[in-house]
């Protein structure tokens, strides 16, 4: 009776291992809906205008530290706006990474947006003067349920990909 | 406070214990051995990873069909071994869970344990990781899931300039070194820390229990290869960047903080995650355990026989060269940061013996709350003749709940901070001297006791198995151990007691252990 008890016992353990391994069910996005992932990581233009050193000035340098321009290191934040017709999926102002704000702004969201039809716009400005987005793209897509859509800036083509 | 809090978790713990101690004696209870237990779970998952690492091959588009071949095509071992993986992962998970719980609700994170319980802490940070990174190797649906999450919460770190996650958003941008690293990480890097983390767990400790029984290992082991044939592990689709899985098995034992990266955000996760840990760290000190007298070295009556070494179970008391000139080489010396004043120390001096009648009974180590020369003295005050007969003397731990009832069940009952703490000499001062006809201790079983050693020290002094042995001359049958689960209610305890003095009536047969 006690053996039988035991084996019960651990039955019991095996059921709990084998049903919290998989159960219950997750369920990540209903089946009407689909994902928009916005993603890019892109440098602002510098604040202000290289300047060529003088030859004087090169001069003064350590001879490892002589390079032509000058230029500021931090960068301008950047503006960014993602858009399914008239609906604002997202809309930020990314500051330049770094303690010199002089890296890259980078952004990530995954946006849960209902399946079907979509009129997707995406811009971004990186000059930090207001008006018109110097990047932008749009694309009508069909948007199936379950599906990933990615929307990114290449920065070999610099431009944005919406696929 | 924090003691109610204890006490809600003992009252969990005894919910339990009723199912436990119908199916499993006491050396084969599983709830006795849930660190040893976790550490027999790493080593299945250690095998039957080297298994499946043989037929792994890491690379984004050779993962999941690498897997898939263990899986479908060698399922009767590479299958199974899949399954023995990861179950046997889930199953460290639970005995991790109720470990931590147990040595909580029973106080013992505390005093000198707080560098066990603290160094735990950072093992519970490298399993997770090391099962989360087992996940990413798959590269199913499920991988793409956990991959994609984790990255959103290591973004959340401010400290990388790119965004880990925008790598999992298209196939294109996914390398192979990327596996390499996941490989690293989850079969190298991750396990030597584990290694190392368990071997500082524990090597405060004297004679740290590593292994369960062989019995129970058995059992384990059959119980989870049983489920790996059953209910094979196996995977969800290929991961397609260009699709999210809708509905996911995920495994809640190491994914269970996963959905809350979505439903809260990744910041709040890490303020949870880290917020646990920090309150974890600081509970040893939140607040602190009562302060305890340390055991005190008397030199006059030290010969260094190291076997207050050897039964410490924490390592408290070392030898060192002689410093007042005696004839012997070396002496004992207290750690008193490291010392819970168990007694054990004093359980295994020859000099503890109550039997002295010309000196002051000072024995070489001693405690100075609970002193071997007043355990002697309340031994010979209690030795009137009590209300019931025959006269049973009876030895509980200082924490036993049960003595009150034993002592209107007519027992005479002197409390010791261990059972281990009682030299064996006493038991026969006790009953060569007439002080009592039988001796019933009442201690916590072994796998339990609080001070880790005490009941196994006990057992093997009267058994004549180890130093200080048990004088020959002294009857064993009218000695009975009874030892309780730390969550029992002790219900037994007085029914044990009638039980042993029924026996002490009638002509003894046999030496006996009883439980209840």
């Amino acid at each position: 009776m006690k053996l039988l008890r035991e084996v019960l016992a651990y039955a019991a353990f095996a059921a709990v291992v084998g049903v919290l391994s998989v159960w219950p069910r997750y369920e990540m996005v209903s089946q009407d809906e689909a994902i928009i992932s916005f993603t890019f990581s892109h440098a602002g233009k510098r604040i202000g205008e290289c300047r060529t050193l003088t030859q004087e000035e090169l001069n003064a340098l350590p001879p490892n530290m002589r390079t032509l321009s000058d230029c500021p290191r931090e960068r301008h934040p950047i503006s960014v706006e993602l858009r399914s017709g008239d609906a604002l999926l997202y809309k930020d102002v990314l500051a330049p990474s770094g303690i010199w704000s002089d890296g890259k702004a980078n952004v990530y969201r995954r946006i849960v947006v209902p399946a079907g039809s979509h009129s997707i716009f995406v811009g971004m400005n990186d000059s930090g003067i207001d008006g018109d987005f110097e990047f932008q793209a749009a694309a009508n897509i069909d948007i199936a349920p379950g599906r990933n859509v990615v929307v990114r800036f290449d920065e070999q083509q610099q431009q944005f990909s919406i696929r | 406070m924090i003691e109610r809090v204890h006490s809600i978790g003992r009252g969990v713990f005894r919910l339990l214990r009723r199912p436990f101690s119908r199916a499993f004696d006491s050396e084969q209870n599983p709830l006795n051995y849930l660190g040893a237990l976790t550490v027999f779970f790493l080593w299945i998952i250690l095998v039957s990873g080297i298994w499946l690492l043989i037929f792994f091959r890491t690379s984004v588009s050779a993962a999941f069909d690498s897997v898939e071949y263990l899986t479908r095509e060698q399922w009767y071992l590479g299958g199974v071994m899949r399954s023995l993986h990861r179950y046997a992962s889930d199953a460290a998970i639970i005995t991790i869970f109720l470990h931590v719980i147990k040595e909580f609700v029973f106080d013992r994170y505390r005093s000198v344990r707080w560098f066990n319980w603290v160094t735990g802490i950072p093992l519970v940070w490298i399993v997770f990781p090391l099962g989360i990174t087992g996940y990413w190797l798959v590269w199913d649906e499920l991988a793409q899931y956990v991959a994609i999450s984790s990255a959103e919460l290591i973004d959340r770190i401010p400290i990388f300039t790119d965004s880990m996650a925008g790598n999992f958003m298209t196939a294109d941008v996914l390398s192979d070194r990327f596996f390499t690293l996941m490989a690293f990480l989850h079969l190298i890097g991750l396990p030597i820390f584990l290694v190392f983390g368990i071997w500082l767990h524990v090597f405060r400790l004297n004679g740290p229990r590593i292994n369960p029984p062989r019995r129970m290992m058995a059992a384990v082991l059959l119980c989870l290869l049983v489920l790996s044939v059953v209910y094979p592990a196996v995977s969800h689709e290929a991961a397609n960047m260009a699709q999210t899985t809708q509905v996911l098995r995920l495994d809640w034992f190491y994914l269970h903080v996963f959905p809350l990266i979505q439903s809260w955000s990744p910041g709040w996760v890490w303020v949870l995650l880290i917020g646990i840990s920090s309150v974890m760290t600081i509970a040893p000190w939140a607040p602190p355990a009562k302060e305890l007298q340390p055991a005190v070295v008397d030199l006059d009556n030290c010969n260094g026989c190291k076997r207050c070494v050897d039964d410490c179970p924490f390592g408290a008391v070392e030898m060192v060269p002689r410093t007042d000139g005696l004839s012997y080489s070396h002496e004992a010396a207290v750690d008193s940061s490291l010392c819970v004043s168990c007694g054990l120390c004093v359980g295994a001096c020859p000099t503890a013996t109550p039997f002295r009648s010309r000196s002051a009974l000072i024995p070489g180590i001693d405690l100075p709350d609970r002193s071997a020369a007043e355990i002697r003295n309340n031994i010979i005050e209690q030795a009137a003749p009590a209300s019931a007969e025959p006269r049973v003397l009876v030895f509980g731990c200082k924490d036993d709940r049960e003595a009150g009832k034993l002592r209107r069940a007519g027992a005479n009952v002197i409390t010791v901070n261990c059972m281990g703490h009682l030299q064996p000499s006493y038991f026969d001062f006790v009953l060569s001297r007439n002080h009592a006809d039988g001796i019933l201790l009442l201690g916590c079983q072994d796998g339990n006791c609080n001070y880790r050693l005490g009941a196994a020290w006990t057992e093997q002094r009267i058994a004549r198995e180890r130093d200080p042995r048990l004088r020959k001359r002294t009857d064993t049958t009218k000695i009975a151990l009874s030892w309780q689960a730390p969550w029992s209610d002790f219900t037994g305890a007085v029914a044990t007691f009638e039980a042993f003095a029924a026996t002490l009536r009638e002509p003894p047969v046999a030496t006996g252990v009883l439980t209840s």
